[in-house]
């Protein structure tokens, strides 16, 4: 029997992974106050409505038995901004929560990922502060340092400075929607034809061009400044600027880059955006940003900024890197454990996922096997030791 | 560097390859044809991935190669999230509308069923134009034309001469097309600055030119 178009099972070894992956995420997660979420995998459709935003809003749709039409979440962030409008709002601010769940797009191959897709996130609500942009990269950054991951970079935008920036262009309303649109499918013979039918300067026009180049560059940030023609284009670069050097205070000096020609796939964004890359893996393994104007979709006016890391980009960065998930342990096979259930439970106090087998049965390193009353220790790179279970509890590091 | 190079022919075009020689990318560059991976092929390149558009684009897109070159017409028609990075002005081209100079009887339909290797691209342009058309996807269409199974080709201007396009009139220039320098989402942050540094070198080389 198959399963649909785009969607997987994700089985041993890879969910041993992710799940200890999941933990050691939330766990940072936790290390900066923010408290785990459930939501729903369905959603009434105009919930992702009133995200405005149709990537979102093209969800799995159903319905019930009354006649609503429901959705299947397509994202975390919405159902997070709808929780906490209806039922935090006479709580005190900031609010910080976290989740690891999975969401659901109808799926298309060129899309390069799955029909259903875990993401770990955080969102802070209520502080509209360069200080709350820094502490959500700072805990992305922090998140992947936990991983063992050391080559990743956190690419900084804003979408702030692109406002502003197709502002100067002085387009009508509806060519700056073609416009934007075409700017975030990086439709460049669009955006030309758009500007050129509507008689935009050439030089405001050459302005954006230059900026589209200005990436992950040394002076790209200095370029910015040249080309910054109006005051919101500057304030939008002093934001970031203050964003990348709080982030370097906590710690992570070296790891934010800008990317001026970055655009959100998503448009609920606001101000400074920020998309995390790994070597060996084209797309983005985090995404996130400032999304202001979201929670007043649920009538509850207060900013907010958050991210989230997709977990299957997340592994394969981590494979790519030779780095293993923290803190998953090794199953040890044991041959015979049947038969002893006290032997195996002291190596479970000791900290060591076994899995017992009959004695006799097969099993591949690392592996421990009863013949008789001893037993034969192989560990993963094949070296083997036999003895008594005092002996094993030596070749095992439990003595 | 890692850079791959679309190769429409079996080979790079050689004004792209001569491009790349001139800035350096390109010094020990034998004639290999596509497809290959060539391992350090000048001092500041660790790898050549001569290949169709169609897979430098997409290894650019999932992190594999950090730029590569492919032509404005593959672009167009598969839309890849990568960024244009220079318009490198060599092999330069236009895709083109070209219908039967003289339409048989069987031709006399409403909407012209046009044959292509560009679907996307045809369908997007009859749509601009306001008007209706019959897209067939097909990877020879001049040969869809003689088979009798198409009015007319979207095609590269390039490909259009021969006894196979004899019957075959332009009627409209769909879109100009030249070798494009792309980079991946993930290689405009983990390779900004030497990104820049070869962008910096080409478009030096360009304005010499």
């Amino acid at each position: 029997m198959a399963i649909p178009e785009g969607m997987r099972d994700v089985v041993p070894p890879e969910s041993g992974d992710q799940r200890a992956l999941e933990d050691a995420l939330l766990a940072r997660f936790r290390a900066y106050g923010y408290g785990h979420v459930v939501t729903p995998w369905l959603e009434y459709a105009e919930t992702f409505a009133a995200a405005g935003d149709e990537t979102l809003a093209d969800g799995y749709r159903l319905f019930d038995r009354q006649g609503h039409q429901l959705v299947t979440r397509t994202d975390m962030t919405v159902p997070v901004a709808r929780l906490a409008a209806t039922r935090f709002d006479d709580e005190p601010l900031p609010l910080r929560f976290c989740y690891v769940a999975p969401s659901i797009r109808p799926w298309a191959p060129q899309r390069s990922q799955d029909g259903e897709f875990v993401q770990a996130g955080a969102e802070l609500l209520g502080l509209g502060s360069a200080g709350a942009d820094a502490e959500s990269v700072t805990l992305l950054c922090d998140c992947l340092a936990a991983t063992g991951l050391r080559d990743f970079r956190v690419a900084l935008g804003s979408v702030a400075f692109y406002g502003a920036l197709v502002d100067s262009l002085g387009l009508e309303e509806d060519d700056r929607e073609t416009f934007l649109t075409a700017l975030a499918d990086r439709d460049y013979p669009l955006m030309e034809s758009v500007a050129g039918n509507a008689g935009v300067d050439q030089r405001a026009l050459g302005v954006l061009w230059k900026v589209l180049e200005l990436s992950g560059s040394r002076d790209g940030l200095g370029q910015a400044r040249k080309l910054a023609t109006t005051e919101a284009m500057d304030a939008a670069i002093r934001r970031m600027v203050e964003v990348r050097d709080l982030v370097e205070e906590a710690g992570f000096a070296d790891v934010v880059t800008f990317d001026f020609g970055m655009y959100p796939d998503l448009s609920y964004y606001s101000g400074v955006i920020f998309e995390a890359y790994a070597p060996g893996v084209g797309l983005p393994i985090a995404t996130g940003g400032r999304y202001d104007g979201l929670l007043a979709r649920f009538a509850w006016d207060i900013p907010g900024v958050g991210f989230a890391l997709a977990l299957d980009r997340l592994l394969d960065a981590m494979a790519e890197a030779g780095v293993a998930p923290p803190g998953a342990p090794p199953v040890l096979a044991f041959s015979g454990g049947l038969e002893e259930p006290a032997r195996a439970a002291e190596l479970r106090r000791a900290g060591r996922a076994v899995a017992t087998l009959p004695e006799g049965a097969a099993a591949a390193p690392p592996c421990l096997r009863r013949e008789g009353g001893r037993y034969v220790y192989v560990a993963a790179d094949g070296t083997s030791e036999a003895g008594g279970w005092r002996d094993m509890r030596r070749a095992l590091g439990l003595e | 560097m890692r850079l791959g190079l679309s190769c429409p022919d079996g080979r790079p075009p050689q004004e792209v390859v001569d491009l790349l020689c001139t800035a350096g990318l390109c010094g020990r560059f034998d004639g290999h044809t596509a497809p290959a991976l060539v391992e350090e092929p000048a001092p500041a390149c660790h790898v050549w991935l001569l290949a169709s558009a169609a897979d430098v684009v997409g290894a650019c897109e999932r992190g594999a190669l950090d730029a590569g070159v492919a032509g404005k017409d593959a672009l167009l028609e598969s839309e890849p999230a990568v960024h244009e990075l220079l318009d490198l002005r060599a092999a330069r081209d236009a895709l083109v509308y070209a219908a039967r100079t003289h339409p048989g009887a069987r031709s006399r339909r409403a909407r012209p069923r046009v044959a292509t290797r560009y679907v996307r691209v045809t369908r997007a342009f009859f749509a601009a134009a306001g008007e209706q058309a019959d897209v067939l996807a097909f990877d020879a269409p001049l040969l869809a034309v003689r088979l009798g199974l198409a009015d007319g080709v979207v095609e590269l201007r390039g490909r259009l001469d021969g006894a196979a396009a004899a019957d075959l009139t332009e009627r409209a220039e769909v879109a100009a097309c030249s070798a494009r320098l792309v980079c991946g989402r993930a290689a405009r942050t983990l390779a900004g600055p030497a990104l820049e540094d070869l962008v910096e070198r080409l478009r030096a080389q360009l304005e010499e030119a």
